[in-house]
């Protein structure tokens, strides 16, 4: 096995009561790329920022390069070798490609005059690093997510990196683009550089790894040669279960009944084109397919949030005409967004207060003043019936935890009693526990008569939840799963072969 | 790279400059003489270097109002301060002792922002109302005449003169050659040093900008500073272009010089703006007012033009982001 470059031994951290970590260790050798694998709450975040140098450990030894850290800072971090990628990747948008290459340069000379012509050859022998070509001129902020990572890895090494920390770099990425960075990673490698690479999506740790890291609950729970390591296997010791749906009792469907939603021929102009299927009350409708498959301009043009170009929307057997959120409300349509931060709360604000904000038209008095009693009434009881964890309802949304805050956005929506609900991403960032219990939530409110529209591709949360799955690629409708037909060994399939062949 | 300028909000805005000179030309020819251009540029002069000393502080993320009350303060109490003294010489001792004060000013701005980390505004706020308060009540409430004898001609010291068919003999002042040189300077500090990058930066990003270990107090510190002293500049030329000191000089103008700068395609929030674009935002504005004047429309109409302006070009950037957000694919995030 080649040199190893970094070693952290028993690493331990707690938080308060909290143990992130628990007598980890991990090492990384020269040239290789290792994936650390492990679900929300695992300890992973926990391990790049102590190996990073932004916490201490409390227990434990880091070696680096053969150096012994108790303790280590972020700036000796930094003169080891180690830069984390993040992802927001610390860039300055308003400047140019060139400048944000050479900008660490021109500070670490300590010089009072910028000499243009230098920056320009800095940036220029950054590209030539990994073998891209991205316009030097181009203002960061009018480039895609993909070149902005690309900038980052050259920041990393024109520092000096020997290792460089990837936090989750896929995320915001299409297929192709994943593409794109494997083929840079491979390319850092054969240089000697090694990479920790940060995720939690399985397909793409197949393929990138050479070793496998996986934690769980602040444990290593195995950590081997990537190779003959399949999906099923690690999925297993990231949760620690087996997917097992035959304890899970799923609302009957009434077949007979009239679909409470049927969409027909629905088109928008760079999002999806000739969508059509039926929802019928009581069934949970799976809608999966990769980052730009169409599947979140689908959920925003029923929403009224991007009214589609053309095709028809029926509810209860109705046209609708939906071009706005109000439209969408008055015709009973819920929409619970992926940004649950950015666009499901406010953060500042009272629980309660966020709970019956959609209902807030129904709790006036007769003289169309807030009735603060009835309003408090609303809230508890919207807080208890979906199980937020508070001591009180008067306490800011910010408070809670990923999965109590994904419930209070959950019961704005579901307080209104709409008769559709839609549900984009519900778990994203949520820890194991919470999930499955909000996944228990969607199949009771479906049971309860609501037609859901479940829009993720957590394969898992779909099997757990949707009587039907309708995959989209490239903005299309290109299969439906029956229940029967729904297992992880097919959907995987599918979405990987979207990922194959999404490319434009 | 001409498929760039094009593109750019200078641009633009030296367009609109042109179409309008044109229009106002060809329903008043008086707009194309040589008099005119001389004097929409004198009545720019102290508004080109008062939104150059602003303009720092804007890109950089902040936002100050303070510079019209220190450009009356130290104007004002430096005259004063030397007519008590029986002072008869030149310009110069003016402008030494207005920009010392105007530079302790605007660090006095810059420490509160900084060592106590309050907000931008709100000391610019207490800055403005402060120091004409100041300025009324410990150095005087009238406006004062009495001008020393080196300075007397000085309103008609021109850098060229010409004969004007309308109106004669006229000439551009020569303090235009400050403008000249400060604008160079802003621009050559902003583009050429390792703060002025970081004054970007800063506007880009605050928070990558303190990471990557730029000195960001510091920072702050020198756009402060700059905006001190240029304001001072602007307040002592004002007085002896108009040939008195006026305590609340400017007291109405700050918005004025703001909406330059943003009309040159500075932004707000930090991150954009340039001195071209700047000196272009603060011609548009004089521009308007003359082109007003000579087609005959009342000049109360300036402020509802150039808000008009404004808020077209506040909402391209808006609307180009809204169709782009129909535009669907690239905005999905996972």
């Amino acid at each position: 096995m080649a040199e190893e470059i970094l070693r952290a031994e028993h690493i331990s951290k707690r938080f308060g009561g909290v143990i992130a970590l628990d007598a980890v260790s991990l090492s990384i050798h020269k040239g290789e790329t290792c994936c650390l694998v492990g679900e929300n709450g695992s300890g992973k975040s926990t391990m790049i920022k102590i190996i990073s140098g932004v916490y201490t450990p409390d227990e434990g030894d880091i070696y680096i390069n053969g150096h012994h850290y108790k303790r280590l800072t972020p700036i000796e971090a930094i003169r080891e070798g180690i830069q984390v990628i993040y992802q927001d990747f610390s860039l300055f948008p308003n400047l140019t490609v060139a400048e944000n290459i050479a900008i660490n340069e021109q500070l670490a000379s300590g010089k009072q005059s910028v000499n243009w012509k230098e920056i320009y050859e800095i940036a220029k022998e950054g590209l030539a690093k990994i073998n891209v070509s991205l316009p030097l001129d181009a203002v960061v902020e009018t480039l895609p997510t993909a070149d902005r990572q690309l900038i980052a890895i050259i920041k990393a090494l024109l520092a000096k990196a020997r290792i460089i920390i990837m936090d989750e770099p896929t995320t915001a990425l299409t297929q192709r683009e994943v593409q794109a960075l494997f083929r840079v990673i491979n390319e850092l490698k054969e240089q000697g550089l090694s990479i920790l690479f940060v995720s939690h999506k399985l397909n793409e740790v197949v393929e990138i790894a050479d070793r496998t890291v996986i934690f769980r609950n602040g444990q290593k729970v195995l950590d081997q040669e990537a190779r003959g390591l399949d999906i099923g296997t690690m999925a297993f010791c990231m949760t620690g279960r087996k997917l097992d749906t035959s304890a899970i009792v799923f609302s009957e469907v009434e077949e007979a009944a009239a679909p409470l939603l049927r969409v027909e021929n629905l088109t928008l102009a760079h999002g999806f084109f000739d969508v059509s299927f039926e929802l019928k009350p009581k069934e949970v409708l799976g809608i999966t397919g990769l980052l730009g498959s169409g599947r979140t301009e689908l959920a925003l043009s029923l929403f009224g949030v991007l009214p589609a170009d053309s095709g028809r929307i029926y509810i209860e057997g109705n046209e609708a005409k939906i071009r706005s959120i109000s439209d969408a409300a008055r015709y009973g349509v819920g929409y619970v967004p992926e940004d649950r931060v950015r666009e499901g709360l406010f953060l500042e604000q009272p629980i309660g207060d966020n709970v019956i904000v959609t209902l807030i038209d129904r709790l006036v008095t007769k003289l169309r003043l807030l009735n603060s009693k009835a309003k408090k009434e609303e809230a508890d009881r919207w807080i208890k019936q979906l199980e937020v964890k508070t001591p009180s309802g008067e306490l800011p949304a910010k408070s809670l935890s990923g999965g109590n805050q994904q419930r209070v956005v959950l019961a704005k929506w579901v307080a209104r009693s709409p008769k559709i609900l839609i549900l984009n991403g519900p778990t994203v960032g949520v820890d194991v526990g919470s999930k499955a219990e909000i996944h228990e939530l969607i199949r009771n409110l479906a049971g309860q008569g609501m037609g859901i529209l479940l829009i993720s591709d957590d394969i898992p949360e779909l099997i757990q939840t949707c009587h039907r799955i309708l995959l989209m690629r490239a903005g299309r409708i290109v299969k439906e799963f029956q229940r029967e037909e729904i297992t992880e060994q097919a959907l995987n399939a599918e979405l990987v072969a979207s990922a194959t062949t999404n490319a434009p | 790279m001409l498929n760039r300028i094009v593109k750019t909000r200078e641009f633009i805005v030296f367009l609109i400059l042109v179409a309008l000179s044109v229009i106002v030309g060809l329903i008043n020819p008086a707009f194309f003489s040589i008099s005119t251009v001389f004097d929409t540029l004198r009545a720019a002069i102290v508004y080109f270097i008062m939104a150059f000393g602003v303009l720092p502080i804007i890109i950089s993320g902040g936002i100050d109002i303070s510079f019209v009350a220190i450009a009356a303060v130290t104007s004002f109490s430096t005259h004063m301060l030397l007519l008590k003294l029986g002072y008869e010489g030149g310009t110069l001792l003016y402008y030494l002792i207005a920009c010392t004060m105007g530079l302790l000013a605007g660090l006095l701005n810059g420490f509160l922002v900084t060592r106590f980390n309050l907000p931008v505004f709100n000391v610019s706020l207490a800055a403005f109302t402060m120091w004409y308060g100041f300025n009324l009540f410990f150095i005087g409430a009238t406006a004062n005449f009495d001008l020393p004898a080196g300075t007397v001609g000085y309103y008609a010291r021109f850098i060229i003169t010409a004969r004007d068919p309308f109106v004669g003999k006229t000439g551009l002042h020569v303090s235009i050659v400050y403008v000249v040189l400060i604008g160079l300077f802003i621009w050559w500090m902003l583009k050429y040093t390792t703060i002025g990058r970081g004054i970007y930066a800063m506007g880009g990003n605050r928070e990558v900008a303190i990471r990557s270990g730029f000195n960001v107090p510091f920072i702050t510190l020198v756009t402060f500073a700059i905006m001190g002293v240029l304001s001072a500049v602007a307040g002592v030329t004002q007085a002896f272009l108009s040939r008195y000191f006026n305590p609340v000089i400017f007291i109405g103008q700050p918005l004025d010089v703001l909406a330059a700068i943003i009309l040159g395609g500075a932004s707000i929030t930090g991150g954009r703006g340039s001195v071209i674009g700047t000196a272009l935002g603060v011609l548009l504005i004089q521009v308007i007012n003359r082109a007003l004047i000579l087609t005959g429309i009342p000049v109360q109409w300036q402020r509802l033009v150039v808000g008009i302006i404004l808020i077209v070009f506040t909402s391209i950037p808006a609307l180009q982001e809204r169709r782009a957000r129909r535009i669907g694919h690239t905005t999905e995030a996972a």
